[in-house]
């Protein structure tokens, strides 16, 4: 049996004072009071209080970031012979190394989505692997299920371990930390917390209740087929688009969604050199398959919306054999209009053509 | 910085080719002594000045901005210094919500011929801007975070709509439908406590159409898609000022649009009540009374009373019915013509400058750069040309930085000028929930004070007050640099 | 101090089929995939008005020596500071001492790319993607069908196959452009005409004075030379309007989908199959492509 470990509710900064100093940053979920409040995962420092909130904002950053610097780039000339230039380039990964603490079993799996392209494809991102690497990953199980997720649909669960190194569970006002990949394990035997191994079962109840409280899943075997059949059915993606503002909080908010720019940003060869980032792109925007001749294949919301979903339900799984949508809700929590991908994908089920 | 002065502060100037650019000329020429903190850009005109420049030079570290150009009614271009001034004093007036001390910038009219005036504007502008000392920023304040006051008091009652006409108004929009692309309206969506537009074409898709408390998507941001198919629209009183102020700009057609309207008795803070239900896993029901809805989620009830749980623009919204609709049915609701001032603005209003800026700086730092504030504008029609992924100009990097989203912010803002209806969409769609509607409300409380209390989106004939002007303004005078 | 994984679970994970694509034949760059390899413009060609070449020289004089590609594929040339566009490398592998790109103006770094001179510095990555099977098509004939800019990939596999003439059957191109002036490569093609392995008809637009060639729209013109389909590859890039009736007419003269080979191009920033632009449906043209047949083309979803 892996290492159990049990966590009081007062024991809590002294851990993740514990966990900074494995780490160079420990992510925990932060409360950020607004009109309308949202909770974001945010560097740990002593006396921040924590929520063991599912996050508003997953903690997809972690491993790729809003926006990074892959490049830096400077030129310098020969004092002897001006005509000789030499340009430097800087590659070296934005990279610290980081425990994220409490986030929910649909975000850590969103890990293993982003890991597929990103470490198994043709060319593995040397960025991504650097913090992929050191990462550990804190998960905490739910306790039921919310209005919009729908984690079972997809693979997951409320107490799946995919993509998690400790798998934590709420019992009353404890957490018992549950090992789950060999890094989690060294982490748990090296910190001083109590044994947990006799509340296991404590846990393995309130997992089990955590799955009785979900509705029952429908079967999206055939989904990716289905989807692919209607790619020429406008009409159908048509009414299922016709609401979509064309933003990106749908993407942008997805723990799954990894699409990207590169931009280049300063002022190129001037004093201060350059920068190439990347940066978060959204498949939603017309502009993100505009080509410089004004050619555009995806050049309304209808074509996009159905890459979209094709990539989430299709494609993905066509390449890498599972969905790249992990059931955690958030893009139909936050969708401003209210739109709703469960929905998409069950009409597409049922579409007969 | 200056080799010998290392006092010296960056304060960026505007300055027209025509007359204030020769001004300083003439100042030079003449040997009058300036301050050399000025860092001098010629530009044609000082209508050629979008506000933007002196809000990107603000915010990437100058410490003054100033505008010259020719004196009104001597514009090289005949009209370029009148729109300026809207302009300008609409953006001296916006800074101060930001955190900026408006002192920092100005503007000021000086003629080719008057080096003296230069000498002594600039000289002043400058010493203004010594005794100010350098900028503070937004990257070194330290992160506020502080809630609106929503107990508030509505200009009309506020309540859940049970008695409007709804099944009505669906039989007057079955008889149109043929002559239309579509009607856009509300139904409910995922569960009953969240409505989605709905997009009807056929009768049966009528029959879904909801009306209530839930509706608070602004059915207008649409309408621009489909312009040149004739297109019905059903409104919330708000709404149609979207679409009225749609019509100023000739963004949309009237011979186009069929507007059918109920009374609005307020929408509900989806926010709000969301954070009161918690985490639950569905909804059992939506009951509605008079004044409220109660929500049984996993089995708990939970009341939402109007008056406590309504949107903030609700409270102070004094168009309960559609300004403009060829149907409306029903009667709203009368307004007590209060002026108030909206929850954010008002709590922005209490702050120091310097909390402002911390305010900002404690919003910002979550924006993730989604766009749905912009996407959910109504007014936001160039959308997929947006300057803030134009490369060329290249206004903005991609930089996740707290500069780069607050520029996005006031480039929205600004944008919105004398347009913004105050639908509070944008705010409303912000998933992580930045109270960016207080930026817009700030320029339009600035346009109704400089411009006979112009309030957007009230009249189809009316010219939005900043694209146009007046030979002499009642309410912008001039400065006094004497 | 950080905690040392191991991730020897994650790469177990069986990939399925479709996902395994077979690029062990593919010279690749090695090393950071975005880690452009610093180059110098050493010639700047005006070819139209448009459209300039630019040969370029990798610095490092051991990684140029080494550097290895096949006909058909890119690279993506950046300019610092403005950023990165795809072009296909289109001097033949044989030619070892610089790398040739054509690129016509269209966007920013386009426009910047026509502003370097000889010295400048430019970032290469290179070689992507796929390349033309032309070891497949040995004893074949080949026609190739060029519109505008659509000549760049086409120069190169043509210049390698007549390298190799004695491995294939006749080899013929249609090269077809606006007017005379819209021409890239002007100053090579008297040359092709007068090679006797390349069988070598020009075509233009509309009527132009002087003009000794074909008048008339490529596809037209293709239908009149009439090429015999069997034992045929066509092999045609252009603009997507031409590229849409050039297939029709080579339906109509009887070739056969997986005899029709085009190389396309999509909006990209990554080029290594990651950021998610340049697909169709399930594959991307930057690794599964640029070089589809049409018969795999029509396995794909409609979305060009």
């Amino acid at each position: 049996m892996s290492t159990i470990r049990i966590l009081a509710s007062d024991g809590l900064p002294a851990f993740l004072s514990f966990l900074s100093q494995k780490h160079q940053r420990v992510l925990v979920p932060v409360v950020k009071s607004a009109n309308k409040r949202s909770v974001i995962f945010e560097p740990w420092r002593a006396g921040m209080p924590v929520v063991l909130e599912k996050a508003t904002v997953p903690p997809k950053e972690a491993v790729l970031p809003q926006c990074e610097t892959l490049l830096t780039y400077k030129k310098s000339k020969n004092q002897e012979d001006l005509g000789d230039i030499t340009v430097s380039l800087d590659d070296t990964p934005e990279a610290l190394s980081t425990a994220i603490f409490a986030c929910r079993p649909c975000d850590a799996r969103g890990f293993r989505v982003l890991d597929r392209p990103f470490l198994n494809g043709l060319f593995p991102d040397p960025y991504y692997k650097a913090r992929r690497e050191s990462l550990t990953v804190f998960t905490i199980t739910c306790s039921s299920g919310c209005n919009t997720c729908f984690c079972h649909w997809v693979g997951g669960g409320p107490s799946s371990p995919e993509g998690s190194d400790v798998l934590m569970t709420k019992i009353e006002e404890a957490l018992m930390l549950q090992a789950i990949s060999p890094a989690g394990e060294a982490l748990l035997k090296d910190c001083d917390l109590p044994d947990g191994r006799d509340i296991f079962p404590r846990a393995e109840a309130a997992r089990k209740a955590a799955w009785a409280s979900l509705a029952p899943a429908p079967d999206l075997k055939q989904a990716p087929q289905k989807i692919a059949a209607l790619f020429g059915n406008d009409d159908f993606w048509q009414s299922q688009t016709s609401g979509c503002l064309s933003c990106g909080a749908c993407t942008y908010l997805c723990p799954a969604c990894y699409c990207f720019n590169i931009t280049d940003e300063g002022d190129g060869f001037g004093v201060h050199g350059g920068r190439r980032l990347r940066s978060w792109d959204n498949c939603m925007s017309s502009l993100f398959t505009h080509e410089a001749s004004g050619h555009n294949p995806r050049m309304l919301k209808t074509p996009r919306m159905r890459n979209r979903v094709s990539h989430k339900f299709s494609t993905y799984p066509e390449n890498w054999g599972t969905f790249s949508c992990n059931g955690c809700g958030r893009c139909i929590s936050n969708c401003p209009v209210s739109l709703d991908i469960r929905a998409i994908v069950l009409a597409a089920l049922d579409n007969a053509g | 910085m200056p080799v010998l002065n290392s006092k010296e502060l960056r304060i960026v100037g505007f300055l027209c080719n025509w007359c204030a650019y020769g001004g300083a000329d003439t100042a030079g020429v003449a040997r009058a002594g300036q301050p050399t903190d000025l860092r001098i850009i010629r530009v044609p005109c000082s209508g050629r000045v979008d506000p933007l420049f002196v809000l990107k030079a603000l915010l990437e570290g100058a410490d003054g901005v100033l505008v010259s150009g020719c004196h009104p009614r001597d514009c090289h271009y005949a009209a370029g210094n009148f729109y300026a001034r809207r302009r300008l004093e609409v953006l001296k007036r916006f800074l101060p919500v930001l955190g900026i001390d408006d002192a920092r910038f100005e503007y000021a009219w000086v003629s080719a011929s008057e080096g003296q005036r230069w000498q002594h504007v600039v000289t002043s502008f400058t010493k203004r801007i010594h005794a100010m000392g350098p900028a503070p920023h937004f990257d070194d304040a330290k992160p506020l975070l502080r809630v609106a006051d929503m107990a508030l008091t509505a200009l009309r009652p506020l309540g859940t709509a049970q008695n409007a006409a709804v099944n009505e108004l669906k039989q007057v929009i079955k008889d149109k439908l043929p002559e239309l692309n579509c009607v856009i309206g509300w139904q409910q969506g995922y569960d009953g406590a969240h409505a989605t537009p709905l997009f009807m074409k056929t009768p049966e898709d009528v029959d879904k159409l909801s009306w209530g408390p839930f509706n608070v998507m602004n059915p207008a941001v649409y309408l621009p898609l489909f312009k040149g198919k004739k297109t019905g629209v059903v409104v919330k009183g708000c709404d149609s000022r979207s679409v009225v102020e749609l019509l100023q700009e000739n963004l949309i057609k009237r011979e186009d649009v069929i507007i059918f309207a109920l009374p609005c008795e307020g929408t509900l803070d989806i926010a709000r009540v969301n954070e009161k239900l918690g985490r639950y896993t569905r909804i059992n029901a939506v009951a509605y009374d008079e004044a409220g809805v109660t929500i049984t989620a996993d089995g708990k009830e939970h009341r939402f009373c109007m008056n406590d749980f309504a949107q903030g623009k609700c409270y102070g919204c004094a168009t309960p019915m559609a300004v403009l609709a060829d149907t409306r049915l029903g009667e709203p609701h009368k307004v007590n013509p209060v002026s108030s001032v909206p929850p954010e603005l008002a709590m922005l209003d209490d702050m120091a400058l310097s909390e402002r800026m911390a305010f900002w700086r404690g919003q910002m730092e979550r924006c993730l750069r989604c766009y749905a504030c912009r996407n959910a504008c109504p007014m936001c029609v160039c959308r997929d040309y947006c300057v803030s992924d134009s490369r060329n100009p290249h206004w903005m990097s991609q930089d996740a930085d707290i500069n780069q989203k607050l520029f996005f912010q006031t480039i929205h803002a600004l944008h919105l000028s004398g347009r913004c209806t105050g639908c509070g969409e944008c705010q409303r769609a912000c998933p992580v929930g930045i109270p960016i509607l207080a930026l817009r409300q700030q320029i339009a409380r600035a346009v109704a004070q400089l411009f006979d209390d112009y309030k957007a989106g009230l009249n189809p004939a009316a010219l939005p007050p900043l694209l146009g002007y007046e030979a002499h303004e009642k309410n912008i005078h001039e400065r006094d640099w004497k | 101090m950080a905690t040392k994984k191991t991730k020897n679970a994650r790469a177990a994970e069986p990939l399925p089929k479709n996902a395994v694509r077979n690029c062990s034949d593919r010279p690749m760059p090695s090393g950071n995939p975005y880690k452009p390899a610093v180059a110098t413009v050493t010639e700047v060609i005006h070819e139209t008005a448009a459209i300039k070449t630019l040969r370029v020289v990798l610095d490092d004089p051991a990684v140029m020596a080494a550097f290895h590609y096949e006909p058909g594929q890119v690279g993506q040339l950046s300019v610092f500071g403005v950023g990165e566009s795809t072009f296909v490398i289109n001097s033949p592998p044989s030619q070892k001492k610089y790398l040739q790109f054509s690129v016509m103006q269209a966007g920013e770094v386009t426009a910047a790319i026509h502003r370097l001179t000889t010295g400048d510095k430019v970032g290469v990555r290179a070689p992507l993607g796929n390349f033309f099977p032309w070891r497949d098509w040995r004893g074949k004939n080949i026609f190739f069908v060029g519109g505008g800019i659509g000549i760049a990939p086409l120069r190169v596999i043509m210049l390698h196959l007549l390298e190799r003439m004695a491995d294939y059957g006749k080899i013929s191109l249609l090269y077809g452009a606006r007017s005379p002036r819209d021409m890239a490569y002007s100053y090579e093609i008297e040359g092709w005409l007068h090679n006797h392995d390349l069988d070598c008809t020009l075509c233009i637009d509309a009527p132009f004075e002087g003009w000794r060639h074909k008048v008339g729209l490529i596809p037209n013109v293709l239908l009149n030379l009439a090429p015999d389909p069997t034992n045929c590859i066509a092999v045609l890039c252009g603009p997507p309007i031409m590229i849409k009736f050039t297939l029709q007419a080579l339906e109509k003269l009887g070739f056969l989908p997986e005899n029709i080979v085009t190389t396309l191009e999509k909006r990209m920033k990554c080029g290594i199959g990651i950021c998610g632009r340049c697909n169709i449906g399930g594959r991307y043209i930057c690794i599964d492509g640029p070089v589809f047949t049409l018969k795999q083309l029509q396995a794909l979803p409609q979305e060009l």
